[in-house]
């Protein structure tokens, strides 16, 4: 059995309220996050008081070593930086002299569990003065007293604990574990007004978010951001928030491809934070992982130039949705219909950012969705019929206005081509039905439009009275 | 320091040009030491141009995919990783006409529509050659708040690795905005296209190559492109170039055949 002792060294980012050099967020729960990472070498690690204690005799050969293994483990690790460890063949030898390493530094690791302190030892601290007067100062004359005597005097817990540090007892803790969810409390220094101020204290707990996914070596894929509101000071605009109970708020953050990137949640977070009114300050955050699953290493090139330079697509997607709106960043899919307005439908892109991938896969993906219409071959074929419809199409057909039989559109309307005659929609019902003659004209100043004539007949129309002119799509 | 040669037929603003051609030459003896690879054939710096002739383009090119055009750009294409600019009347829309070709030569990228005026028709760009899927179409009002939205939109798609080519609907926007537009698509090596209306065609710009283009006014159906800014010496004469598909033109040719009071026939009982 080896045992090796950690604490927070007294410069540890987790101790100290500023923040850790360089633009990196401090860590929230540093003792947590050394604890996820001494996870990977041993799967024993225990939290005694404020340190953690680990035993790696079964996984010293896995690491190369004893030497090996305690470089790997207190290899300067940003954020988890600046510890003090001791080692030694129990737990509690490795604790003890860990804390005389705090007094004295040199020369600590050699001190024989014998001579070691009495306040070294956690079950003797409240026997302290007793002890003292009996004249006991270290582990040494302690266990040389009977032990019968010892119990009943001190109770059975003393002699055990000496048991164990002289390893003639099984060491049993309630071993640390990797939680399953990331969820971290943040009780926020000073309450906080407005919602783009909590990104401060949401970058610490990503920051132990993403020690949390490396360590479980999987990616987030949605996570929620939760905040406590203080009821006590609410902003008179906002009297009945938490009259009505409301003295909680959440934002859901989702991104497509799952991601230990914490720059990109933080900037999807500075965004959806900057759209939030708080109706009163906030004292507490939590941030929990909703979806995670499990990340793939991403193989790199050799050669620089396939190194791909800038923010990958679903990122510039989120952020572009974040801000704008996911109904302003919209892709589009092609339907097989003959009504032009049917013919397309843009949507969301963050929606159907799956659609999006790489150009060749999307190729693919649309011949294999069946939705080759004739447009979708490689390379250029005129032949198609869409090659004879124009580039723009309006949204919402634009009702033009008839003067002397003669539709316009920014002066009067040449017909050129046409009729193209579609009839079609009938089974969507009269509202969808699409009875049109379009054709192809010019506009003195607008160049080829192309427009529509309702024909007679749709919508129930008698056949009197003026035809509708319709400008449909432009021609650039 | 080489020599500039200046043709007597030309008019002042060459001249100018001819000068400020020496002073880019003068700064770049002084201070730079071109690589090798950046030097042309004289043994001048490719960002030197001799001021009658059109400048080799010291970055890559898309082709235009028309030789008339490609032969009075630099380089013989859109300078990929330089902000083009286009200028148009208004409601007169020729982009598609100019742009597309370059688009689908220019990989399977996204391509990134910012503020533009209508929907793209997917089909219609489909068969020209444009996979529909490639499109990214993103909305922000223009004016005020908006158009600071639709720089920083312009500016995000640069610097996104997937997507190949952007183009941006600006209408009022200071030079120094396009500058930065500029230097992001340098640096990401991107097309970037800018469609402004044509009154912006007083303003200064960092573009490196300035376009205006309309349909000819005349009956005969030809695009109508002048550049006024590229790098190299003014254009004299504005280029026609075909303004419809070729597929599109046989339609519109076939129907003129036809009676051509047919169609008004058709209106008026209509």
């Amino acid at each position: 059995m080896h045992w090796i002792a950690l604490q927070p060294g007294p410069e540890a980012p987790g101790t100290t309220a500023s923040d850790a050099p360089g633009t990196e967020a401090a860590l929230v729960d540093a003792p947590s996050a050394w604890a996820w990472w001494a996870l990977q070498f041993t799967p024993l690690v225990a939290r005694v008081e404020a340190a953690l204690v680990l035993e790696v005799s079964a996984s010293e050969r896995l690491f190369g070593g004893r030497t090996a293994l305690l470089d790997q483990l207190l290899k300067p690790n940003w954020p988890l930086a600046l510890v003090e460890y001791a080692q030694g063949a129990t737990s509690l030898v490795a604790y003890g002299r860990l804390q005389c390493a705090d007094h004295a530094a040199d020369g600590a690791a050699a001190i024989a569990p014998d001579a070691l302190p009495l306040h070294t030892l956690v079950a003797a601290r409240a026997h302290l003065p007793t002890l003292a007067r009996l004249g006991l100062s270290n582990w040494g004359q302690l266990r040389a007293l009977p032990r019968g005597g010892l119990v009943r005097r001190f109770g059975a817990g003393l002699v055990d604990a000496l048991d164990c540090a002289y390893g003639q007892r099984p060491e049993l803790y309630p071993w640390l574990t990797l939680p399953e969810v990331f969820d971290v409390p943040l009780e926020l220094l000073s309450s906080v007004e407005t919602a783009s101020a909590l990104l401060f204290g949401a970058r610490r707990l990503l920051a132990q978010l993403q020690l949390w996914l490396r360590a479980r070596q999987r990616g987030v894929l949605a996570l929620e951001l939760l905040w406590e509101l203080d009821a006590r000071r609410s902003n008179a605009l906002h009297v009945d928030a938490h009259h009505t109970g409301g003295g909680q708020g959440r934002l859901v953050l989702r991104t497509a491809q799952a991601t230990q990137d914490m720059q990109h949640l933080a900037r999807l977070l500075a965004e959806q934070l900057a759209q939030v009114t708080l109706p009163a300050p906030v004292l507490h955050l939590r941030l929990r992982s909703v979806q995670t699953q499990p990340l793939a290493g991403e193989s790199v090139s050799l050669l620089p130039e396939d190194v791909r330079h800038g923010d990958s697509l679903h990122q510039l997607l989120e952020r572009l949705s974040a801000r704008l709106g996911a109904e302003q960043v919209r892709c589009t899919t092609l339907l097989a219909d003959h009504r032009p307005e049917r013919m397309q439908r843009w949507q969301a892109a963050v929606q159907t950012s799956a659609a999006i991938d790489s150009g060749a896969n999307r190729a693919d993906a649309t011949r294999a969705r069946g939705l080759d219409l004739g447009f979708c071959q490689n390379g250029l074929d005129d032949s198609r019929p869409a090659a004879l419809y124009p580039s723009w199409v309006l949204a919402t057909p634009l009702r033009l206005t008839v003067h002397q039989g003669r539709p316009q559109y920014e002066g009067p309307l040449t017909l050129l081509a046409g009729p193209q005659r579609l009839e079609s929609g009938w089974l969507d019902g009269a509202a969808h039905c699409a009875l049109r003659d379009y054709y192809v004209a010019r506009s003195t100043t607008a160049g080829l439009v192309w427009v529509y004539c309702e024909r007679l007949g749709a919508h129930g129309a008698t056949g009197q009275g003026p035809a509708c002119w319709y400008l449909h799509g432009l021609f650039a | 320091m080489p020599s500039v040669r200046v043709a007597e037929s030309r008019s002042v603003r060459v001249q100018c040009v001819g000068l400020y051609c020496i002073k880019i030459q003068f700064y770049e003896c002084l201070h730079m030491s071109a690589p090798a690879h950046l030097l042309s054939r004289t043994g001048v710096h490719l960002d030197v141009w001799q001021a009658d002739a059109l400048a080799g383009a010291p970055g890559r090119v898309v082709a235009t995919g028309d030789a008339l055009l490609d032969a009075q750009l630099p380089g013989g294409g859109w300078p990929l990783g330089a902000l083009s600019e286009i200028l148009q009347p208004p409601g007169v829309h020729s982009e598609w006409r100019l742009l597309l070709p370059a688009l689908q030569r220019s990989g399977t990228g996204a391509v990134v529509l910012v503020g533009a005026p209508h929907l793209p028709f997917g089909p219609a760009l489909g068969a020209q050659g444009l996979l529909p899927q490639r499109l990214l179409w993103v909305a922000a009002p223009a004016g005020g708040q908006g158009g600071a939205q639709r720089l920083w939109a312009t500016e995000q798609a640069l610097r996104c690795a997937d997507v190949d080519a952007v183009l941006a609907w600006l209408a009022p926007v200071r030079p120094e905005q396009l500058r930065r537009l500029q230097m992001a698509a340098a640096e990401y090596a991107k097309l970037l296209f800018v469609l402004r209306p044509e009154q912006a065609q007083n303003e200064s710009s960092p573009a490196a190559l300035r376009l205006w283009a309309a349909p000819s006014g005349d009956a005969s159906d030809t695009l109508e492109v002048r550049a006024f800014k590229r790098r190299g010496p003014p254009m004299e004469q504005p280029l026609h170039l075909t303004a419809r598909p070729a597929r599109l033109a046989c339609l519109l040719a076939a129907s003129q055949t036809r009676s051509g009071d047919a169609l008004d026939r058709t209106a008026a009982r209509a």
